[in-house]
C-alpha cells in the first residue's frame, strides 16, 4: 500500500520535472542559438563599421603622407617658419665627428649612410 | 452523433497530416536540389575580394604609392526612374551633363556604371539624394601622395588598377594580388552575418633605391634649368657608383600619376632610358680610357692641335678655340675635338668600338624599368669615311643618359661596370623580405690604374682651364665631362643649327665618390654649351645632395666634424 503510494508520488513529481527539464533544455538551446545569431548580426554590423573606419584611416593616412612630402615641408618651413635646409657651408666644425659613412668609398661597405 | 463527429475530425486530422507529409516528401526528396539551390542563393551574399596593390616606398620607407578605398556609383536601369529634377541634382555631382548621363543608361540590364571612384564627400552627397536604383561599390584607387615626384619611375595604373607604366608595370607580379569571392550569410532583409573572413587581398610592397629628398632636389633644379634656358626638356640621373642603385631619376616635363591617363605622351616619356641622343663630348671617355688602357698615350702625351681643325673623309672638324700644342690631359680638359680625333685615329676603329661596348654603349643597362632602349653604335665594318672623325667626338652614335652615367660610374668605382637598379627590396604585406637586389652585379671593364688616371683627368675639367669650372662644388672635388651635341632636325635629316643637347656627367667627391650623376638639357635657348647650361645644374644638385647625405667637406683640415648652425 505504502509502496504504491510512493510510486504514484514519484510519478507525479518526476514526470513533470523531466518534461519541464526537456522543455527548458529545448528553450535553452533555442535561446543560445538565437543569441549566437544575434551576435553574428552585431559582428556583421561591427565589421561594416570597421570597414568604414579603415576606409577613413586610409584617407587620413594618404593626407598625412601628402602633407609630409619633402616638397611641402620645404615650402612651408621656408616661407612660414623660417627654417633652412642643412647647408655644409654654414656648418661650424666644433669637434670630432661621429662616423656616419665609410671613410673611403668602396665596394666593401655601403656607400650611403641613412641621413 | 459524437462518434460521427469524431470520425470526421480524425479523418480531417489524418488527411491534413497526409497533405503535410506529401508536401514534405516533395520538398525534401523530389524537388530538393532546386529548392536547396534557391535557398542557398537567398541566404548567401557573394562579395568580391577587394584587391589592394602593394605600397611603394622610397629607400627611407616613405610612401610613394598607396591605396584609397573609394565608392563607385552604379545604376540598376530596371529600378532607376528618377525625376528630371533629381537628374539635374545628380549630374553635377558626377561631372556629367544631365542629358549625356541619361543617354548612357540603357533600357535593359541590371548594372551600369555612373561614375567610378568618387571622392568620399561626393559619395556622401549622392547618398543623401536617396535615389532609388542607384548603388555603391567600394573599389581601391591607387593614390600617389607626392604628386608628380618620381612619376617616371613609379608609373601609374588605369581605372581598373591595371599597370600602365614604370614600377607599377615592371613589378606588377609582386604588387598585384589575386582576387576571388567571399560568401557571407544574409537574412531576408539583406543584413549580413559575420563570416570572420577578410575580404581583402594585399599585394607585396616594393622598396625603391630612390630617395624622396634627393629626387626632390633633382626635380627642383631641373625645373629651374628648364625655366632659365627655356629648354624643351631635361633629364637627370643620380646613381650610387658602387652599387648601381638609382638615387634619383627625373625628367622634365613630368606629369601627375594621379591623372596619368590624361597626361600627354611627351610628358610620360622616361627620357633617361627611352630616348637616345648623340652624346657629344661626354663620349670622349671611350677615346680617353681606350688610349690609356692600350698605353697609346699618357696624360702628358702631346698633341698638336694648333691648326684648330682636322679633315676626316673630306669633312673638316674644328675646335671652338685654337689651343696650340696641348697634352692629352688638356685634350679632355678643354674638350678638344681635334685632339680627340687624333687620339681616336691612333686607337683605331676596332678598339673604339670595343671600348664603347666595354663601357656599355649600344646595350641595355638592364635597369628594372620598362621601355629601356639599347642605343646604337655602328660596327667598325659599317663605318663611313667620316665616322672616324665623328664617333670620337660623340657623333654618329646614340646613347641614353643612363648609359653615360653608368660608364662614368666605372671610372668612379675603379673600373667596374655596375648594373643600375631601382628596386632594392620586395616585402610581403607583413613586411618580411621576399626578394632583394643582389649586390655585386658588376663587370670589371678597365684596369684600376686606367680608371684612376682618367679620374685625375676628369678632375681637371672642373678646375681652372677646364670646360666645367661651373660644376665645381665648394668643399669637394668634382670629376666630370661636359657635352654639347647638335640635334638632328627631323625635317631635313641634317644637324640642326639651333637645336642642341647640353650635358654634364660626373661624380663627387672625386676621390671618394658617393654620387655619380648626369644632367642633360634638351634644346636650351640662349646658351648651348654643357659647361654653361648643364654643369651649374650639376653643381646645385651636388651641393644640396652632399649636405643631405652628410658627406664631409674635404677642404677642412683635421678630423671632420659636426656641426652647429651659424
Amino acid at each position: 500500500m505504502i509502496v504504491g503510494r510512493r510510486r504514484s508520488i514519484g510519478k507525479l513529481v518526476v514526470t513533470p520535472f523531466l518534461i519541464a527539464l526537456l522543455l527548458i533544455s529545448v528553450f535553452a538551446l533555442v535561446f543560445v542559438r538565437s543569441q549566437i545569431v544575434k551576435l553574428e548580426y552585431r559582428l556583421g554590423e561591427l565589421e561594416k563599421k570597421k570597414t568604414l573606419c579603415l576606409r577613413e584611416r586610409k584617407v587620413l593616412f594618404a593626407e598625412k603622407t601628402s602633407q609630409l612630402s619633402f616638397a611641402r615641408l620645404e615650402a612651408s618651413s621656408q616661407s612660414q617658419d623660417g627654417f633652412v635646409l642643412p647647408d655644409r657651408l654654414k656648418v661650424v666644425q666644433i669637434g670630432k665627428h661621429t662616423r656616419s659613412m665609410p671613410s673611403h668609398a668602396s665596394f666593401k661597405e655601403k656607400q650611403l649612410a641613412e641621413p | 452523433m459524437r462518434t460521427g463527429r469524431a470520425v470526421i475530425l480524425h479523418t480531417a486530422v489524418v488527411f491534413g497530416f497526409l497533405i503535410v507529409a506529401y508536401r514534405l516528401t516533395d520538398l525534401m526528396l523530389f524537388d530538393h536540389e532546386r529548392l536547396a539551390r534557391r535557398a542557398q542563393q537567398q541566404h548567401t551574399a557573394v562579395e568580391d575580394v577587394q584587391v589592394r596593390r602593394g605600397i611603394i616606398f622610397d629607400r627611407m620607407g616613405r610612401e610613394l604609392a598607396l591605396n584609397l578605398d573609394l565608392e563607385s556609383l552604379y545604376c540598376d536601369p530596371k529600378t532607376f526612374a528618377p525625376s528630371w529634377e533629381t537628374i539635374r541634382m545628380l549630374a553635377p555631382l558626377v561631372d556629367r551633363e544631365p542629358q549625356k548621363m541619361l543617354s548612357r543608361i540603357p533600357d535593359e540590364g541590371r548594372f551600369v556604371w555612373i561614375k567610378r571612384k568618387l571622392p568620399p564627400e561626393t559619395a556622401d552627397k549622392v547618398r543623401a539624394l536617396n535615389i532609388e536604383g542607384l548603388g555603391f561599390v567600394t573599389e581601391a584607387k591607387r593614390f600617389y601622395p607626392k604628386g608628380d615626384l618620381a612619376s617616371h619611375v613609379i608609373g601609374f595604373v588605369g581605372i581598373d588598377n591595371q599597370p600602365l607604366e614604370g614600377i607599377e608595370l615592371q613589378y606588377d607580379k609582386y604588387l598585384g594580388a589575386k582576387g576571388g569571392k567571399v560568401f557571407r550569410e544574409r537574412d531576408a532583409s539583406g543584413r549580413t552575418l559575420s563570416s570572420g573572413i577578410s575580404a581583402e587581398a594585399k599585394g607585396n610592397n616594393i622598396v625603391l633605391t630612390i630617395d624622396e629628398v634627393l629626387q626632390r632636389i633633382v626635380e627642383k633644379e631641373l625645373d629651374r634649368a628648364l625655366e632659365q634656358w627655356r629648354a624643351a626638356a631635361a633629364t637627370a640621373v643620380m646613381m650610387d657608383p658602387y652599387s648601381g642603385g638609382i638615387l634619383a631619376l627625373a625628367n622634365r616635363p613630368a606629369y601627375d600619376p594621379n591623372a596619368g591617363g590624361s597626361a600627354p605622351g611627351f610628358e610620360k616619356r622616361n627620357r633617361a632610358i627611352t630616348d637616345c641622343y648623340e652624346p657629344g663630348s661626354v663620349f670622349k671617355i671611350v677615346i680617353g680610357v681606350g688610349s690609356l688602357e692600350e698605353k697609346l698615350v699618357t696624360p702628358n702625351s702631346l698633341f698638336d692641335v694648333s691648326r684648330g681643325g682636322i679633315e676626316v673623309g673630306g669633312k673638316v672638324i674644328r675646335d671652338v678655340h685654337k689651343y696650340g700644342v696641348i697634352t692629352f690631359k688638356e685634350v679632355i680638359q678643354k674638350s678638344s675635338n681635334v685632339g680627340s680625333i687624333m687620339a681616336g685615329m691612333r686607337l683605331g676603329k676596332e678598339n673604339i668600338y670595343r671600348y664603347a661596348k666595354l663601357l656599355g654603349i649600344g646595350e641595355k643597362t638592364g635597369i628594372d624599368l620598362p621601355g629601356e632602349v639599347s642605343g646604337w653604335i655602328p660596327k667598325p665594318e659599317h663605318w663611313s669615311g667620316t665616322s672616324l672623325g665623328a664617333i670620337p667626338i660623340g657623333q654618329e652614335v646614340a646613347v641614353t643618359p643612363l648609359q653615360i652615367v653608368r660608364a662614368y660610374a666605372a671610372i668612379a668605382n675603379g673600373g667596374y661596370l655596375v648594373r643600375p637598379h631601382i628596386v632594392s627590396e620586395v616585402l610581403s604585406p607583413d613586411r618580411k623580405t621576399l626578394a632583394s637586389f643582389r649586390d655585386g652585379e658588376r663587370r670589371a671593364v678597365l684596369s684600376a690604374k686606367t680608371a684612376e688616371t682618367f679620374k685625375e683627368i676628369l678632375k681637371s675639367v672642373t678646375e681652372d682651364g677646364g670646360t666645367a669650372r661651373s660644376a665645381s662644388v665648394d668643399g669637394n672635388l668634382v670629376a666630370g665631362k661636359t657635352g654639347t651635341a647638335q640635334m638632328i632636325d627631323p625635317r631635313t635629316k641634317r644637324y640642326s643649327k639651333d637645336k642642341y643637347v647640353s650635358s654634364f656627367v660626373g661624380f663627387v667627391p672625386a676621390d671618394n665618390p658617393r654620387i655619380a650623376m648626369i644632367v642633360v638639357v634638351y634644346e636650351p635657348k640662349g646658351q648651348i654649351y654643357g659647361g654653361v647650361v648643364a654643369a651649374p645644374v650639376f653643381r646645385e644638385i651636388a651641393r644640396q645632395a652632399l649636405s643631405y647625405l652628410n658627406v664631409p667637406r674635404e677642404d677642412v683640415p683635421g678630423k671632420q666634424a659636426l656641426l652647429a648652425w651659424r
